[in-house]
């Protein structure tokens, strides 16, 4: 039974099709970020004009007519109020009139669980970075089956603190892999490092190499930068490894396509003999097949949500789902 | 006396110049804490010798509070828990990573044994972190023991109390489950 998902919570439009944990279609339209950063109402704007577009699209693309989906999840939050609202009310509309089930996900999850169904993992570890957001996650039965938040940031995401920078720095474009490259070749700084247990903060990080800009070479910022927040998260999601005894470590979110955060994730838990994995590139920027699997997982639970919880919630905690699957 | 061996590894995932000045720095201050800690009559290990990434410790009999938690050990022993924990703030030392993995029992007497995440500080904010970690990691009842010691070992008890509800209100913590 061929679910769809539509992911519209910042930028990225995204529409998916999976299939009995398979990904099928991923159809993706992302509006152009300025220097002004995301204007929601733009953005959402952006998003009504693209979806039935972008629907379309992921159905030529799985070789599907619309009549044969049997579900349609959407992102319920966490994100954006107006751009949330687009593919909410996209996927009502569409549930009315084929008469399936609607289903509301959360993002977050569907960054975990399409890494997780694609590397057959049984109960992993979550390294779950993005730009608003950066998490350790893992599956806890008590009180109720659930992402439990094992460690987190105290401040801001890594990927904002990273763009941040970028747009201070000029670089262009000023947001995600920029930092990165211009990091390349870069020498070592030294940094704020803070790590609390497993909580972290990046705060310091950025406002110190804002500091420094200007009188030391970009990428000697842009290096240091990268390694040592990386290098805390690493060291927190080590912590939370020995805390939990899972056996197995995923990296998901938009800056898990960061090829050194990658690198560093992945030789740390090997060294601890722990399997390792992450998804590619654009699976872990945000799109719509991610919101598809865990629709889909719903679907099979039978634990589906009731219409009434049909809406959008711009804060909604991972922590607060009920992980039926 | 039994003595142990503390030795930072190098954790190969960060580039040496962060790894070699993280391990240097957290050596040193733990080998201060340690020993400014069993000064004022905290029950810790005793500093032999600390040299590089390496410190040299008395050992420590007894249980671990995790294990002994797994084998369904009553809550009571969280009281002396707190009371330590509350000891050990009023000299000013939050201890970065307080949790039953940290903690050894031994006659019902518990013993801190790791000081690698410690800092010296004044502030609320860093004693309701030790707090609060430790509140994630034990059960509701475990927790309130706990608490009713730390009130016991410590007279400002009550401010860093309220410090913990400003943290778990802000933003990301307001529904932190396992509370």
């Amino acid at each position: 039974m061929p679910v769809m998902g539509i992911e519209s919570s910042a930028h990225t439009l995204g529409v998916g099709i999976a299939d009995k944990g398979r990904i099928l279609s991923s159809a993706r339209r992302m509006y152009r970020i300025t220097d002004k950063g995301l204007i929601p109402s733009r953005v959402a704007d952006f998003h009504s004009e693209g979806l039935g577009k972008t629907i379309d699209e992921a159905l030529r693309k799985a070789g599907l007519s619309i009549s044969e989906i049997d579900a349609i999840g959407y992102t319920k939050g966490p994100g954006l109020g107006a751009c949330l609202r687009v593919g909410q009310l996209g996927a009502l509309l569409l549930g009315e009139k084929l008469s399936v089930p609607v289903i509301p996900v959360n993002h977050a999850i569907g960054h975990i669980e399409v890494t997780r169904t694609l590397s057959a993992m049984r109960d992993p570890l979550a390294l779950y970075v993005s730009g608003g957001n950066s998490q350790i996650l893992g599956i806890v039965a008590e009180p109720y089956r659930h992402y439990h938040v094992f460690g987190e940031t105290f401040d801001i995401g890594i990927g904002n603190a990273l763009d941040a920078f970028a747009r201070r720095a000029k670089l262009n474009p000023a947001w995600g892999s920029s930092v990165e490259k211009a990091a390349e070749g870069g020498k070592y700084r030294e940094m704020p490092y803070t790590v609390k247990g497993m909580d972290f903060t990046f705060s310091g990080i950025l406002t110190h190499a804002e500091r420094v800009l200007g009188s030391a070479p970009l990428r000697d910022i842009c290096y240091s930068m990268q390694e040592t927040a990386f290098s805390m998260l690493c060291e927190a999601t080590e912590r939370a490894l020995f805390v939990t005894k899972k056996r197995e470590l995923l990296l998901c979110g938009g800056v898990a396509q960061n090829a050194r955060l990658a690198q560093m994730t992945k030789k740390m838990a090997e060294s601890h003999k722990i399997r390792f994995a992450v998804a590619p590139a654009e699976l872990n920027a945000d799109n719509g097949a991610m919101i598809a699997v865990v629709a889909e997982k719903m679907l099979r639970s039978k634990a589906l949500p009731k219409r009434s919880e049909c809406t959008v919630k711009q804060r909604y905690r991972v922590d607060s789902v009920r992980v039926g699957w | 006396m039994k003595a142990v061996l503390k030795r930072r590894a190098r954790k190969e995932y960060r580039i040496r110049e962060i790894d070699t000045k993280i391990r240097a720095s957290r050596t040193r201050n733990e080998a201060r804490i340690m020993a400014m800690a069993s000064r004022s009559g905290i029950s810790a290990p005793k500093l032999l010798l600390s040299q590089g990434f390496d410190i040299y410790m008395g050992f420590v009999e007894g249980e671990r509070l995790d294990s002994l938690v797994e084998r369904k050990a009553g809550p009571e022993i969280f009281g002396p828990v707190g009371s330590l924990l509350g000891r050990l703030h009023r000299i000013n030392i939050a201890h970065g990573d307080y949790t039953p993995a940290n903690i050894v029992v031994r006659d019902g007497s518990p013993c801190i044994i790791d000081f690698g995440l410690a800092q010296v500080t004044g502030t609320a904010e860093s004693k309701a972190l030790d707090l609060l970690l430790m509140k994630r990691s034990i059960g509701r009842i475990q927790y309130r023991r706990l608490v009713s010691g730390y009130r016991d070992g410590f007279s400002g008890a009550g401010e860093v109390l309220k410090r913990l509800e400003v943290i778990e209100r802000r933003g990301r913590y307001q529904k932190r489950t396992l509370q």
